[in-house]
């Protein structure tokens, strides 16, 4: 097909469109890079005259930086790890097994999902308190360790995997904990996947409920150090700057490692749920 | 199916325990204690006592939660700009231009971006002085805005940051929608003489429609529960600035009003919900 000149004037409009989000997208975060790595005596918010790690040295010398930065990995795998593994066993015999009260189980499951976190926090705070989870990492990793959505994405991963093969396995002679094992977790392992990787943006991003739940400095997460130092009056603006940094750059690298993991289809699938 | 293990009656429930506690535990049982919470007086230093609808009443004669109900639907404009915005990424990645590949992951930086981070990073191109936004302004001798104090632009200026954290998340599932439209279905309408505009009409949006619907619902639903935004971008403004959800903290965690809170709560529970219906209607009756 030859190109009309419509078409290039729409290819042009695409390019102007794209080059546009472009700086939309990379513009403020390439802002804050300005500001982190500038030195003290520029202009906040300009083109730095040169660039200086000193504010990223600076702020790494804090103790409570490191810590939070440790803190946020172990808080982000471990929760991301549960939530593949929970969400992985109770969607076997939902999708697999023929039992009581399963379709029940499966709506109410469901429903869990209508109740926003924001809306609970009052209740979730006091049981959290009642088991003595105050103030400790449990208390993120506990009570985000399963989400429903989790548990609807790997049944439908599930439910598409032939028959065929779990019947080949159980006439080997393999068991049912065998047979999610090592048939149904492979097959379902870009879901899996896709699965993790939410689940580790969303862990690493948590502001409200760190908030709630954590008071000592040795136990905050980056989120919360970062809010710790933007609430002090003499913090050096730029030592904020450098902090979210050091939050931005593990989870840009988690994600460059991670993308092939990000189909369209499976953002659509997810919000149908 | 065969069943030759004794406890093969249970191994469905043994699967299911450790997932169902923690729902349970976690979101059940509270969803149970916000409801009966918000009918009693309870602070951080009293046990709740039954107080009925006391706390419902005294929010409904209160000034602030009207404003701050008023907040909440407002930031929902955020709703429209975000379609606009997503849907004009979706095109751009899907024309299949140079770099497609590279535009993708550019337009997910944002995010994957945590929210305390976009805030901050908004916040100095906000800056009402030497701030970037208004240095622009100043350029087109415009007055300044007082992006982060004023109203309504603190509720705009965390719109912004809203808008600018989720398009790339939209845009993915507008993508979907754009691929799976099939070549054939263009060529032909192309063949049949219809031109790019028409072909946009007739092919495209009918398949984009119903993807449209849900990203708006589902991104309404996330404005109505925005909190990070509004509390780092506009940090420190007075409550007629806030919305439902840095109330609920605000009463709860800084107050230590508890009961108050819940009854906040659940007014925007009551809220979310009918968007949350709405979802599944849609999805059940297009599933169907």
């Amino acid at each position: 097909m030859t190109r009309s000149r419509g078409d290039i004037v729409v290819r042009a409009l695409l390019y102007a469109g794209a080059a546009l989000l472009v700086m939309l997208s990379v513009g403020p975060t390439l802002w804050l890079l300005f500001g982190a790595f500038s030195p003290a005596t520029d202009d906040l918010g300009g083109i730095p005259t040169r660039l200086t790690l000193a504010n990223v040295t600076t702020i790494w010398q804090d103790d409570g930086l490191r810590a939070a930065l440790v803190n946020s990995v172990i808080v982000t795998f471990v929760r991301a790890g549960l939530n593949v593994l929970l969400a992985a066993l109770a969607a076997y015999p939902l999708a697999r097994m023929r039992f009581r009260g399963r379709g029940t189980l499966f709506v109410l499951i469901l429903a869990t999902m209508m109740v926003p976190e924001q809306v609970i926090v009052v209740p979730m705070f006091t049981i959290v308190v009642g088991m003595g989870m105050y103030d400790t990492l449990l208390a993120l990793v506990v009570p985000g360790s399963v989400s429903a959505f989790g548990i609807y994405l790997c049944r439908q991963a599930f439910l598409a995997i032939p028959t065929d093969m779990e019947e080949a396995a159980r006439i080997d002679g393999a068991s049912t904990f065998r047979i999610w094992y090592s048939v149904m977790l492979p097959l379902a392992a870009p879901t899996l996947a896709t699965l993790a990787v939410f689940s580790v943006i969303g862990a690493w991003s948590d502001l409200l409920w760190p908030l709630v739940v954590l008071k000592s400095e040795s136990n905050f997460t980056l989120p919360i150090k970062i809010n710790e130092l933007l609430g002090q009056f003499s913090t050096n603006i730029r030592l904020a700057y450098a902090a979210s940094v050091l939050a931005l750059v593990p989870i840009v690298v988690f994600f460059f490692a991670a993308q092939r993991w990000l189909k369209p289809n499976m953002f659509a699938g997810a919000v149908k749920g | 199916m065969s069943r030759s293990l004794r406890h093969s009656r249970l191994a469905p429930y043994i699967y299911l325990l450790p997932a169902v506690t923690v729902l349970a535990v976690f979101f059940v049982i509270p969803t149970l204690q916000v409801a009966y919470f918000s009918l009693t007086r309870y602070t951080v230093f009293t046990d709740p006592e039954w107080v009925g609808f006391e706390n419902y009443q005294r929010l409904g004669a209160s000034g602030w939660f009207w404003v701050t109900l008023a907040n909440s639907l407002l930031y929902l404009l955020v709703t429209p700009a975000l379609i606009f915005v997503s849907l004009l990424a979706a095109f751009t990645v899907h024309a299949r231009l140079r770099g497609e590949r590279m535009l993708r992951l550019l337009f997910f930086l944002p995010v994957i971006t945590p929210t305390i981070v976009a805030a901050i990073a908004w916040r100095s191109l906000l800056r009402e002085e030497g701030g970037l936004l208004n240095a622009g302004l100043e350029e087109l001798s415009l007055p300044a805005i007082a992006w982060l104090t004023e109203k309504p632009w603190t509720l705009i200026s965390p719109m912004l940051v809203t808008l600018w954290k989720g398009f790339g998340f939209y845009m993915m599932i507008l993508l979907a929608g754009l691929l799976s439209v099939p070549n054939e279905l263009r060529e032909a309408a192309a063949l049949d003489g219809a031109g790019r505009l028409a072909v946009a009409r007739h092919v495209v949006l009918p398949n984009l429609a119903p993807l449209l619907i849900l990203v708006s619902i589902v991104s309404s639903i996330s404005a109505l529960k925005v909190f990070d935004e509004i509390f780092v971008t506009v940090r420190g403004v007075p409550v007629d600035h806030q919305t439902a959800v840095p109330m609920v903290y605000e009463r709860a965690f800084v107050e230590g009003n508890f009961g108050m809170a819940s009854a906040l709560g659940m007014t925007l529970f009551a809220i979310i919900l009918v968007f949350s219906l709405l979802n599944l209607w849609i999805t059940r009756s297009r599933d169907a």
